[in-house]
């Protein structure tokens, strides 16, 4: 029976995979690639002039002891007396040879890629150990929460989402940090070491929280929904098993719009990070971008926006590939716009 | 008597936390401002500061009474005209790489090549400015290109051991300016190889101070290291410093000195009520800083929106009388509650010049003969009702005259604060609720206004969007003519010199006095005393006329801490006041009574 | 669709109906009906009405009524509280004996939650807080449903605007908003009406995109593409055919955004950018107090801490009642 069983999970990805690499998909996929490059470009393009809409002043780290002749020097430095086309020239130019330009006042002179290549990986692990967790007891709580709806572990649930969503996120973070260590009986001013557990489980479990909330409640949400369907009160009354409707049927159908989510909330809760980053000293990228607007540093915004961008657009594209592989409703390939 | 039980009862104390010393160990703080580069030739930043003062050592430095001391030069000597300055160098000083290795020695070529490169604009360093204040032959003009050669710059290795400035014309101040980042030396050929990529890390910049910096990982640790070669290594006593990052140091570290995580914490004037009613043992005072000074400036050049009346309070500002009803009218210690609510009183000042800042003959600068009569004519708590009377006395004289020249009351008073700076909200809160209720609402009309948290002084400051606000100005070097900077031409603080323009004919007679004081102490070089007596007397006229209200020295924090303060090195100017070098590691937290019996000592020892 | 063709039991079907039909001639079935409006909107169930339908089935939950309640009693109270007799203003700062501002005073019956570091009444400041958080959070949500629905309906819905506007939601998401609320607070000075205008401005094309993924949902559902086969207009179709399916999703996620529009107020103040210090919102109440979360002041976090909870709760509770009464299948 298991073995059957196996055989037809086998078939069914040997036809998502089908499906995706079709010529069809795959040119679907490579003109959305090549329209997200140009999106790209407009992206920068705009971030570049916004950042030069901030006052001049504002690079003179120095301001009220400063000659005029060293005021010039600065702007010389940057470039910000050129013509805004010529700084854009620079600018892609930089880019076209893999230069991302280094840091004015983050940490000066150092070149911006070395910033983001330590800072980036860690905050992707932080994030990745973060979904991964919400995602182990988030579907789960909100399935379980659609089973029994209106009874105890609904209520709990609830009890739980509720809790998360009404405290804010730095209150949270401030308990837990305050408190969570002495429960444990751990050392508070934990080093940032790449595999220790005992630096990672507190931060991993305070960013997991929020997304654990928001995936149980969207979950039980849309199972809900689900659960009123004609399709389903049919198998109901074809005398299938509770247990085998919530799983084959509800479920899989609920998790589709779920699923959407999931590239873009890894972005977003790597980017969110902010107050986790801050009260566990986690020298990652959360609030790295806040604090180099606020400092004004150009090709810091500039280098952190390109890579935010390019994972965003990525997950976008990951988020319908996703959908069309669990719903096979849903096309791309066919229409122009699609689910784009 | 009293004094001496005083002394008495410290020296027990200082026995008897002498046998507690730890002796060696491992300072460690939380900290939340990350350094932007150990470049210390370019940069002007507080927390980069403090970082170089502890790897780099100056030509001279100071004890912890306010001596100067030698320090890599062991004696100097300066011409008859005050023209020339030669350092002799401590020999067999060394260069070390960071993980302690020694690399070379160190030479009067190394204070050269440093300089150079300050000078150098494409390096943008930014506190070029300091080497031309300071008086070096030619340095604006290599800066700016008027002179090309280096050798024509006013800086010269004599030999490797003999260190030679020329100056423009003498500079009273100059010693202490070589306390700054701009005479620390630099080890020449490293700079050459490096370039603009010196100091972007620990291992690009070679170490000459107390302490070598082993571990650098920005936001996350760092770790600075006693380096056993140092050449004044016996008088360094913290074996290792470890800064861990957090960007909520502030709320967090005082949670860990109770848990005894980290050695020191400074508590804020939000949660210092709970420490002094729950552990009144661990709160002590730091030493205050005498390196800043805060004021209120009245802005002559408003150019904040229509809506509030810039003009109008510009013919007002030009009053003298109505300068003075604001002034007196402000209770400076009530307003000061809210930094300080156990002891507002400690943090005000009655001059620009902080007291201790610069004394002659023994006597304190803040102290001098002209600046009488300031105490009396501000706001005075003891006798409140006098000072309203006054108070309200020149307001009624400033309603009459302006009045006839043409202003419409109440006057709008624009008063500018940090949107996100909660002890300044607070601040302002309290100066509008007192000085209304002195002045009456139907004659001023104080409007709270709210500046950007970033980019804030160049919103608002600098951009003249104010009509009172406080203001701060921190030295350039140990001398009163610094503190006449940010009232000179050209100013970006209170825009006075535009009134000689456009101001009301009392103003610019009053200005031109001002102005004309100020030059005449700034070419009295000779004869210090004189100099200084000058420039109190620009000074104290500058506040009796209301252009400015002094208001509080720097802040001395509470906190909780090992160490004992009063050991570290007590500089009006420069950076050796972050120095670790001199200061003992406790093994307990200080409490209140040890603080107060070392503060007690060190009077003691400033006295004599 | 097209497999059915030659399905057995669709041919079943076929037989069947033509078999009924067999007894009847062509002037008997094709006979013309005067068109009668009533009879053509008539349904299944004669007096069924939708909204009515939706508050009955709301009014059967317990527990959302109380919250409701609850919910309506404070709002109102933060309109009527400053006009109650013995009240301080919020910004009035209270002296001790001495003349200093009465600071850190714990509760007690003259300052019902204490007073703050200035000496100011907690009580009213949690209050003109609560109102002024609302009033943000409100305006927010309100503009950020009403832009949200409507550009998210016509870009789930209109294929061609699909296109333009997906490449302007890759645009306006990753220019980091930071940036615009930076140079927002450069330009226009801090204030209530800049967080609301900085908050809708970077938050609407997040309720729009919520809202086109819901409609592609349900876009090519069976009875859509019918609708659209029998030559329904657009407008019908969104207004009739998605918008009510939908109400449920959406009444849930702008419930949401109300607490949600509090959380940012509170994220912007702690990154600097939020309403001055001085005026009082919940925001600005817990960032303020935040460090005293373990010391005697708690008190001082903890009120406006329970306030927002209560908020955010009561919208939670009160918005999925409403969300599962407003879904039609729960009516019967």
């Amino acid at each position: 029976m298991n073995k059957s069983r196996l055989k037809r999970i086998g078939r069914g990805i040997r036809a998502k995979l089908r499906v995706l690499l079709s010529p069809a998909m795959l040119l679907y996929i490579l003109k959305r690639l090549l329209r997200s490059l140009l999106t790209l470009i407009l992206i920068m393009t705009i971030v570049f002039c916004l950042s030069r809409l901030m006052p001049v002043e504002g690079y003179y780290k120095n301001a009220d002891k400063m000659t005029p002749e060293m005021k010039q020097a600065v702007r010389d430095q940057l470039g910000l007396d050129d013509n805004i086309f010529v700084q854009l020239g620079n600018f892609y130019g930089r880019l076209l040879r893999g230069d991302l330009g280094t840091s004015y006042v983050y940490r000066q002179n150092k070149p911006v890629w070395d910033i983001l290549k330590d800072k980036l990986p860690i905050s992707i692990r932080l994030g990745s150990m973060a979904i991964v967790l919400s995602m182990i007891l988030g579907i789960p709580m909100g399935t379980l929460m659609a089973r029994f709806k209106n009874k105890i572990p609904d209520h709990m649930g609830t009890g739980f989402i509720v809790l998360i969503q009404a405290v804010p996120m730095v209150v949270f973070c401030l308990f837990i940090k305050l408190f969570g260590y002495q429960w444990l009986g751990l050392k508070a001013t934990q080093l940032f070491s790449n595999w220790t557990w005992e630096y990672w489980i507190l931060p991993v479990i305070t960013l997991s929280l929020g997304n654990t909330a928001y995936y149980a409640m969207w979950i039980r949400r849309y199972m809900v929904d689900e659960g009123n369907k004609d399709y389903v009160s049919l198998a109901r009354i074809k005398g299938a098993g509770e247990g085998r409707i919530m799983f084959r049927h509800i479920f899989r159908n609920a998790f589709v719009p779920m699923v959407q989510y999931i590239p873009s909330s890894f972005l977003n809760t790597v980017v969110g990070s902010i107050y986790v980053e801050a009260y566990f000293s986690v020298p990652g990228m959360g609030g790295l971008l806040v604090d180099v607007i606020k400092k004004q540093d150009n090709a810091m915004i500039l280098g952190i926006v390109l890579i935010y961008a390019c994972v965003g657009i990525i997950g976008l594209i990951l988020g319908d590939l996703l959908m069309v592989l669990l719903d096979p409703r849903i096309s791309l390939a066919k229409k122009r716009g699609g689910a784009a | 008597m009293k004094k001496f039980l005083v002394l008495l009862l410290a020296a027990c104390m200082i026995l008897s936390c002498t046998a507690a010393l730890a002796g060696d160990g491992t300072y460690t703080v939380l900290y939340s401002g990350e350094v932007s580069t150990l470049n210390y030739l370019i940069t002007s930043t507080a927390n980069d500061f403090a970082l170089a003062s502890n790897i780099i050592d100056t030509l001279v430095e100071y004890d912890n009474l306010g001596n100067v001391i030698p320090c890599l030069a062991e004696s100097w000597e300066t011409s008859e005209d005050g023209l020339t300055w030669t350092f002799h160098l401590r020999k067999g000083v060394k260069w070390f790489d960071c993980d302690g290795a020694e690399v070379a020695e160190l030479t009067a070529n190394d204070f050269v090549a440093a300089m150079k490169y300050i000078l150098t604009p494409e390096y943008v360093s930014s506190v070029a400015k300091q080497v031309f204040s300071s008086g070096v032959v030619n340095a604006e003009a290599y800066y700016n290109g008027e002179v090309t050669d280096f050798a024509e710059v006013g800086v010269k290795a004599v030999d490797d051991y003999t260190l030679q400035y020329t100056l423009a014309n003498p500079v009273p101040y100059f010693l202490s300016a070589t306390t700054y980042v701009t005479f620390m030396p630099a080890y020449g050929p490293q700079l050459e190889e490096l370039g603009a990529d010196f100091g972007v890390d620990n291992a690009s910049l070679y170490y000459c101070g107390a302490y070598i910096l082993q571990v650098y990982e920005p936001q996350s640790q760092r770790l600075l290291v006693k380096n056993e070669n140092y050449w004044d290594a016996e008088h360094v006593y913290i074996d290792a410093v470890n800064s861990i990052y957090n960007a909520e140091s502030a709320t967090l570290a005082p949670y860990y000195v109770l848990s005894g995580e980290v050695d020191a914490a400074s508590l804020s004037n939000d949660i210092i009520d709970d420490w002094t009613a729950e552990h009144p043992e661990l709160v002590t005072k730091s030493r205050s800083d005498l390196q800043y000074s805060y004021f209120y400036c009245f802005d002559f050049d408003p150019q904040y929106e229509a809506e509030y009346g810039p003009e109008n309070w510009k013919i007002a500002v030009n009053n003298k009388n109505f300068r003075l009803s604001l002034a007196t009218a402000m209770d400076r210690v009530y307003s000061l509650f809210a930094e300080d609510s156990e002891n507002p009183e400690s943090l005000l000042e009655n001059t620009i010049t902080p007291p201790a800042f610069a004394a002659v003959d023994g006597k304190d600068f803040a102290a001098l003969s002209a600046f009488d009569g300031i105490a009396d004519l501000l706001y005075n708590r003891a006798d409140e009702a006098g000072s309203i009377a006054k108070a309200q006395a020149y307001r009624d004289a400033a309603k009459a005259e302006l009045a006839e020249a043409g202003c419409t009351f109440p006057v709008t008073v624009v008063l500018t604060y940090k949107t996100n700076d909660a002890n300044w909200a607070s601040q302002v809160q309290l100066i509008k609720d007192q000085m209304e209720e002195v002045l009456g609402k139907d004659y001023v009309n104080i409007v709270l206004y709210a500046g950007p948290a970033d980019s804030f002084l160049t919103a608002t400051r600098r951009s003249g969007k104010y009509s009172i606000m406080r203001c701060n100005w921190g030295a350039d070097y140990a001398d009163p003519e610094t503190w006449t900077d940010p009232f000179a031409a050209g100013n970006n603080y209170n825009f006075m010199d535009k009134a000689l323009e456009n101001g009301s004919p009392e103003t610019i007679a009053d200005l031109t006095t001002y102005y004309a004081m100020v030059e005449e102490a700034k070419a009295e070089t000779a004869d210090t005393a004189k100099r200084y007596d000058l420039f109190a007397a620009a000074e104290a006229f500058l506040i009796k006329n209301a252009f400015v209200l002094p208001y509080r020295t720097e802040t001395a924090d509470y906190q909780a801490t090992k160490l004992n303060v009063y050991e570290s090195e007590y500089a009006p100017f420069g950076l050796c006041n972050s120095r670790y070098k001199f200061m003992h590691l406790y093994d307990h937290y200080i409490t209140a009574e040890e603080n107060a019996a070392f503060f007690a000592e060190w009077q003691a020892a400033l006295g004599e | 669709m097209k497999l059915s063709d030659h399905h057995p039991a669709v041919r079943q079907l076929e037989d069947g109906v033509t078999d009924a039909l067999r007894g009847y001639t062509d002037e008997e079935l094709f006979a013309r009906v005067p068109f009668n409006e009533e009879e053509a909107e008539r349904t299944g169930s004669a007096s069924y009405s939708y909204w009515r339908s939706t508050f009955r089935a709301f009014r059967h939950n317990v527990v959302a009524m109380v919250v409701l309640a609850l919910l309506v009693i404070v709002v109102v109270f933060t309109l009527i509280q400053p006009l109650l007799p013995g009240q301080f203003s919020p910004t009035e700062i209270s002296k001790g004996e001495n003349g200093m501002p009465l600071k850190n005073t714990a509760p007690d019956s003259v300052h019902l939650m204490g007073t703050n570091a200035t000496g100011q009444d907690l009580w009213s400041r949690v209050w003109a807080g609560t109102r002024n958080s609302l009033l943000i959070s409100f305006t927010v949500a309100i503009i950020e449903a009403v832009v949200g629905i409507l550009v998210g309906v016509l870009w789930g819905y209109v294929r061609w605007l699909d296109y333009i506007l997906t490449e302007i939601y890759n645009i306006v998401d990753n220019v980091p908003s930071t940036l615009v609320l930076i140079l927002l607070s450069l330009i226009l000075r801090p204030g209530v009406f800049t967080i609301i205008f900085a908050l809708t401005i970077t938050g609407w094309i997040g309720m729009a995109r919520f809202i086109r993924n819901q409609v592609l949902i349900i876009r090519d559902r069976e009875y859509n593409i019918a609708s659209r086969t029998l030559g329904t207009s657009t407008g019908r179709i969104i207004f009739r055919n998605l918008l009510p399916y939908l109400v449920s999703v959406i009444m849930l996620r702008m419930a949401l955004s109300i607490p949600g529009a509090i959380g940012s107020e509170v994220f912007v103040t702690y990154i600097g950018l939020g309403v001055p210090i001085e005026t009082c919102t919940l925001g600005n109440l817990i960032s303020t107090s935040l460090a005293l979360i373990s010391t005697k002041q708690a008190y001082q976090l903890i009120f406006p801490v329970v306030v927002v909870s209560f908020i955010t709760v009561s919208f939670y509770i009160v918005g999925n009642a409403f969300s599962d009464a407003a879904d039609p299948r729960n009516h019967v």
